[in-house]
């Protein structure tokens, strides 16, 4: 129970961003109307999928430090759940944009950069099913997911910043600060982001100790 | 096979809300609207836009993602303990 507080807070974080996500009190702009809620359910995604996503990086510098099978595996769970919140991130923008934009894909320089992004993750994908060697696979796709890391930060947070975007934040002064968010907003929004990546973690925690389960009975057989 | 079977469910939930909607919407065109005393009910899911239904349905999606999740930890758990290995453990 000690080991597993965080899970604990995750449920309360994500309970939390749900009720308080739908009842609180939300500054009442033109557009965007109730749909401003989205941003604790739709933009924790992106940050949760960046987060995970480097803890993904992280393991594969740890292994090409340190080469076993565990930070290998945590790595590429890391990387698929970092992928399964890009896509929902991705889904879940283009419904907020048909209500607010007009379109659900308007070629916004930030929805451009986050799909080539995904596309990059999704290769890391195909390169690691085509190996049948374990070490071959391992080393290989560790050295390709730190360069795709190193990819996906210019593509989310410097690129679409230097043009006219739609989304809040860009094609200005790309400080955090820019977003118009009130402090009522960010009363949810914070516990969201935290509570949506600690569920993201919570999910690679679980998938990468089955990984390593299976490992072990192949061992065996 | 598996595949047919929840295709199958999945089909006939589908029907059984369509029929559903059509009856409910017949009997609304039958009632007429009678002027109704103030009696107390249980108004509160249907104020404010009735949002408190979708806290209520959203809630009901993510504990029940939740508890699926919990049960996976717990089944994981318990294989690492009968295997008791270091590999896991380290």
């Amino acid at each position: 129970m000690k080991k597993n507080w965080w899970k604990i807070l995750a449920v309360l974080l994500l309970v939390f961003t749900v009720v308080a996500g739908m009842l609180s009190e939300v500054p009442r702009l033109a557009i965007l109307n109730e749909t401003i809620r989205n941003l604790y359910f739709h933009v924790p995604m992106w940050f949760g999928m960046i987060l995970i996503l480097l803890i993904s990086f992280a393991y594969s510098i740890k292994y090409l430090k340190k080469p076993t099978i565990k930070n290998d595996i945590i790595a590429a769970e890391a990387a698929k759940v970092g992928i399964l919140f890009g896509v929902l991130g991705i889904i879940t923008g283009m419904e907020w944009a048909r209500f607010t934009w007009g379109e659900y894909w308007s070629s916004d320089p930030k929805q451009n950069a986050s799909a080539i992004g995904l596309l990059i993750y999704f290769a890391y994908l195909v390169l690691r099913s085509s190996f049948n060697e374990q070490q071959q696979r391992a080393r290989i796709s560790a050295v390709y997911n730190i360069f795709a890391f190193a990819a996906l930060i210019p593509l989310l947070f410097i690129l679409p910043r230097m043009t006219d975007s739609l989304h809040p934040g860009n094609g200005g002064n790309p400080g955090f600060n820019t977003y118009d968010m009130d402090s009522s907003l960010r009363m949810v929004f914070y516990p969201a982001v935290l509570g949506w990546t600690l569920l993201g973690v919570w999910i690679v925690n679980v998938k990468s100790r089955l990984e390593l389960l299976r490992q072990r009975l192949y061992e065996t057989v | 096979m598996k595949l047919f079977r929840i295709l199958a469910v999945w089909c006939f939930m589908l029907c059984t809300t369509a029929g559903i909607q059509q009856v409910q919407a017949q009997a609304e065109a039958t009632t007429t609207v009678v002027a109704e005393p103030e009696v107390e009910m249980a108004d509160v899911l249907r104020q404010d836009g009735k949002i408190y239904v979708v806290v209520a349905v959203l809630l009901t999606v993510l504990v029940g993602m939740i508890l699926y999740l919990i049960s996976l930890d717990r089944k994981v758990g318990k294989l690492e303990a009968q295997l008791k290995d270091d590999l896991v453990n380290r």
